[in-house]
């Protein structure tokens, strides 16, 4: 019993987190529906259907507190969506509360805390709601409806039939023979196109099929256009679209009249609507809430899978040497044959690392939505009016990544509400608009995502910071002065000059920039920071796209057979010693007009030295990173290769400089260089004002 | 071989009846579940049956439980099959609608494994191996 | 404290002849000495395939290696323990073990010999076999059959 829980239990987890997400979603699109004026009652619905589901898990796994919120929040959303209570933006500001909740309460649950969560408030808020329902009947009896389709409504449906025919909607009941091998499809299809014409209550399956392969179902719909126009749009050979009669005032006794139009459609329609349904080929609109056929995965799976690829790349690698033998031998037939298997092994293989690549990567939107939550409570908070405009959810990237993104673009945006974008009165002076907008920006470049968080506030207090730098000792007065705007502006990174005096409730800590630019740093990424006085402040992030596969420069320095993801690279030139020059105790070299420092790596790494290295040519490979660059010597350039990385254990996890290591063949490993670590280690005389140095170009 | 057609749209909830239902002792000697995460997924896997017992939510979009149930009560295959709801405590007018309309038995949202196993084994213990040809 | 106790317990329970649940250990030799370790704590024993050496690493990890895909943490078991190092012969061998937190970690030995058991009993208390710094390490003496075996906590020499 212990064993089935544990798997069951990992599963409600990630079931439970879904549900929360998918519940935010549609608050967010409620909450734009409203401005909009239009209303969508299946939101509502879902919204139900959500928190329903959490509260019956929630029971079976023992996750009580879970299932005390669900239980009060669904008889709140069972309330809005019966029509029982009034929906407004202050419910709605309850239902975002309630999902903050949910969220603590989540992680307390996976991590078996007991820690009190304050809910008191926010129970009694949605009793407060839930305290002003009322009943609300109305006729359904009026209507011709087959006792039989009645009686297998459940509650709601039964609610949306009522609330339609107090719009006064007419209803109609569709009768549908469907494949049941393309039933998937067609209903889709016809869901769609019902939708531009009414709501559909329910799907009854009728029992009757003309065939063992088809299946037939009644639809119950509602709509406001007649019979012609939807036979139009809906009819087919399959298709027989009945209108449900309101009974005449005067009707007599019991049992239903006839129905009173009867329409199969003209064969033209029927063709043309039969040939879609073949084509199967309707694209549901992609919005964030779409349904698509999606399949849960534990990423530990993916991982293993990776593994298994990059052992094969190996053996690919086998292949290969193998033809060359066999070529060798004078097997030229054999060989031939051989490497046109190669070939094609090599190929399947890319394919498969690109698919398993592909599945592990998730759109930024995950982040996004939980974004948009949070500038939505904050901008109530600071009581500035906050326009969020987001491009590039559906930008991809490593679901690891992923993760441990909302956090850093968390502060960010606090700071950007708090500090950068002015107060409404204050911005209408400036003649800015009163809204604020914050621009969070996403997009791939290469083998990198950018993350951009623009805001058009009142950009960073150069002077200010300066100010507060030399106040906390971060440098002199002197050393102040001589500083660029950039080197100025990239104080804000140094631990105490932004973290807040309070801590604040979105994160439970005192945030910094100087924290964001460590978490990202540990993903692999690195941030820059653009500022313009009055005009506004750009942050962006540069992030490696998947942790996993890379493209890698091949080396040697000593010993060493080491690797350089391509990512950090931006060439690789010839070295020649003597050009080498002294700058404030560093060796640089010049590179089309700017200085680059070096690094000897077998120095830096204190790699044994292979024995005839001195004799040799060397190189040097410009390792680049937003805007810094580093020029390594490396003995000897092998060349591209496409390399797994593995992490380093625990046990090495303070040793600098390494990403991980790769497997060379011939089971010898070779290490992976961090070129953002290597960067940071060797430059950092160079950035921190405290030991300035006067920087070139 | 006991076949049981389990209809869901919750993994979670599908998978921890499943357990429920194969960790059983009676089971030990071959159990077929079949899983459906929604209505129109159990009308494709309907005709594949005979199945010696059915377990089906409620609230489910689209082709509701009940609906579901009228389906199985009018069909051929399945007529006699008996048909185990799974519901919440507060939807007693659904409940009670699934009995009307002929099913044998209901279970109420949170409930334990030994819960779920008492009442689908009520319903299987008259089952024998080789009574129905499937397929 | 608990040295008189297990001694104590040890002459009784020979006394009595009931040596308590008998356990196996792995001996091994390092520097000219016998070691033992759990043998169910053991997860392989294997050739030394080629080892990278991280540059910067702690001073008792030797470098990386790969098993079978697997990136293995090597650390020389001498270091470890402060021991004398002699060079390496062909019969040197690694022993896989698992950290606590999951990391499997390859230890490098001189030599494996073979399995013996030890009853519970016939385990000693070894209050000063080694020096006091690597005492966490020892979990306590063992004779098979008149050699003397320092008996190793694998746990924590892989999780320390």
């Amino acid at each position: 019993m212990a064993e089935l829980s544990d798997k069951a239990r990992e599963e409600f987890f990630s079931e439970a987190q879904e549900i929360i997400e998918t519940l935010s979603r549609n608050l967010l699109s409620l909450d734009a529906s409203i401005k909009s004026g239009a209303s969508d009652p299946s939101l509502i619905n879902e919204a139900f259907r959500a928190v329903h589901t959490l509260k019956g898990l929630s029971g079976l796994f023992g996750a009580v507190r879970l299932g005390a919120l669900s239980h009060r929040l669904e008889d709140v959303l069972d309330d809005l969506r019966l029509g029982r209570i009034e929906f407004g933006q202050d419910v709605l500001d309850v239902l975002f509360a309630a999902v903050e909740a949910y969220t603590r309460i989540l992680q307390a649950e996976k991590a078996n805390s007991d820690d009190e969560l304050d809910v008191e408030g926010l129970f009694t808020e949605l009793e407060r709601i839930g305290a002003g329902a009322a009943e609300h009947q109305s006729p359904v009896a009026e209507y011709e409806l087959d006792p039989g389709l009645l009686a297998v409504l459940t509650e709601y449906e039964e609610h949306r039939l009522r609330a339609n025919i107090d719009l006064q909607m007419q209803l109609y009941r569709l009768r549908v023979q469907f494949d049941l091998s393309t039933i998937d499809k067609a209903l889709e299809e016809i869901k769609e196109r019902a939708k531009r014409h009414g709501e559909i209550i329910t799907y009854l399956p009728t029992g009757e099929a003309t065939s063992a392969d088809t299946i037939e179902l009644d639809l119950l719909m509602a709509s406001r256009d007649d019979l012609a126009t939807l036979v139009g749009s809906l009819g087919a050979d399959n298709v027989v679209i009945e209108e449900i009669p309101r009974r005449a005032r005067r009707s007599v006794g019991a049992g239903t009249m006839p129905p009173r139009h009867q329409t199969s459609i003209g064969r033209a329609d029927s063709v043309a609507l039969q040939r879609e349904l073949d084509k199967g080929g309707l694209e549901t609109t992609s919005s964030l809430r779409s349904l698509t056929q999606t399949v849960r995965v534990d990423i530990r799976k993916l991982d293993h899978l990776m593994n298994i690829v990059g052992e094969l790349a190996i053996v690919r690698s086998a292949f290969g040497r193998m033809a060359e033998k066999l070529r060798g031998e004078g097997q030229r037939k054999l060989a031939a044959e051989l490497l046109r298997m190669h070939r094609n092994f090599d190929r399947r293989l890319g394919e498969m690392q690109d698919g398993i690549l592909e599945v592990r990567m998730v759109p930024l939107g995950q982040v996004f939505d939980r974004l948009a939550r949070v500038v939505r409570q904050i901008s109530r908070e600071v009581g500035k009016e906050i326009r969020l405009v987001i491009t590039g959810a559906e930008t991809e990237i490593d679901k690891l990544i992923v993760e441990e993104l909302s956090d850093p673009l968390m502060h960010m945006i606090r700071n950007a509400i708090d500090h950068g974008i002015e107060l409404g009165q204050r911005r209408v002076e400036v003649g800015k608009p009163l809204a604020g907008t914050i621009a969070l920006n996403a997009f791939q470049k290469g083998n990198h995502v950018m993350i951009e968080v623009e805001d058009d506030g009142r950009g960073i207090d150069l002077a200010g910071l300066t100010e507060k730098a030399i106040s906390l000792g971060k440098l002199t007065r002197n050393e102040a002065s001589e500083l660029s705007r950039d080197e100025v502006l990239a104080l804000i990174f140094l631990p105490g000059l932004s973290t807040r005096e309070l801590v604040d409730d979105v994160s439970g800590r005192g945030v910094g920039m100087d924290v964001v630019k460590t978490n990202i740093g540990k993903l692999g990424g690195v941030i820059d920071v653009h500022s313009e006085t009055g005009i506004g402040t750009k942050m962006t992030i540069t992030l490696p796209i998947t942790l996993a596969i890379v493209s890698a420069l091949m080396i040697q320095a000593g010993k060493h057979t080491l690797a350089i993801p391509l990512s950090s690279v931006s060439e690789a030139i010839a070295f020649d010693e003597a050009a080498v020059r002294m700058v404030d105790g560093r060796e640089v070299i010049t590179l089309r007009g700017q200085t680059l420092p070096l690094c000897r790596l077998d120095r830096l790494l204190n790699l044994e030295a292979a024995p005839d290295s001195m004799s040799r040519r060397r190189f040097v490979v410009v390792a680049a990173l937003g805007q810094r660059r580093l020029g390594l010597v490396v003995d000897f350039l092998y060349g591209q290769e496409d390399i797994v990385i593995k992490p380093l254990g625990k046990s090495l996890a303070d040793v600098r400089g390494f990403a991980g290591a790769t497997e060379l063949g011939d089971q010898r490993v070779g290490l992976v260089l961090d070129a953002a670590s290597l960067i940071e280690e060797v430059l950092a005389g160079v950035e921190a004002p405290r030991t300035l140095e006067r920087r070139h170009g | 071989m006991p076949r049981i057609l389990i209809v869901e749209d919750s993994v979670s909830m599908r998978t921890f009846v499943r357990s429920a239902l194969e960790s059983d002792p009676r089971s030990a000697t071959g159990i077929d579940v079949v899983e459906a995460s929604s209505g129109f997924e159990a009308l494709r896997l309907l005709p594949r049956g005979p199945y010696d017992l059915v377990i089906t939510d409620i609230n489910m979009p689209d082709i509701n439980g009940l609906e579901l149930i009228s389906f199985i009560r009018k069909s051929e295959l399945h007529r006699e099959t008996p048909v185990l709801i799974i519901s919440t405590q507060s939807s007693e007018r659904d409940r009670a609608r699934g009995l009307l309309l002929g099913a044998n038995g209901y279970l109420t949202k949170p409930f334990s494994p030994e819960a779920l196993q008492s009442e689908a084994w009520r319903f299987l213990s008259g089952t024998r191996a080789e009574a129905k040809p499937h397929g | 404290m608990a040295n008189l106790t297990q001694s104590t317990a040890s002459r009784l329970a020979r006394r009595i002849g009931d040596r308590g649940p008998v356990r196996e250990f792995l001996m091994f030799s390092l520097t000219g000495e016998l070691y033992g370790v759990e043998l169910t704590r053991i997860k392989e024993i294997l050739s030394p395939p080629p080892i990278t050496v991280v540059p910067r690493a702690p001073r008792e990890v030797i470098g990386v290696c790969s098993v079978r895909g697997l990136l293995v943490t090597v650390l020389d078991l001498r270091r470890r323990l402060s021991l004398e190092e002699r060079p390496l012969t062909r019969r040197a061998r690694i022993l896989l073990g698992a950290a606590e937190s999951g990391e499997v970690i390859g230890l490098l030995v001189d030599e494996v010999r073979h399995v013996v058991r030890l009853a519970a009993g016939e385990i000693e208390a070894a209050a000063s076999a080694l020096g006091g710094d690597v005492a966490e390490f020892v979990m306590g003496i063992g004779r098979p059959s008149g050699e003397f075996l320092i008996l190793l906590d694998l746990q924590a020499i892989v999780s320390g």
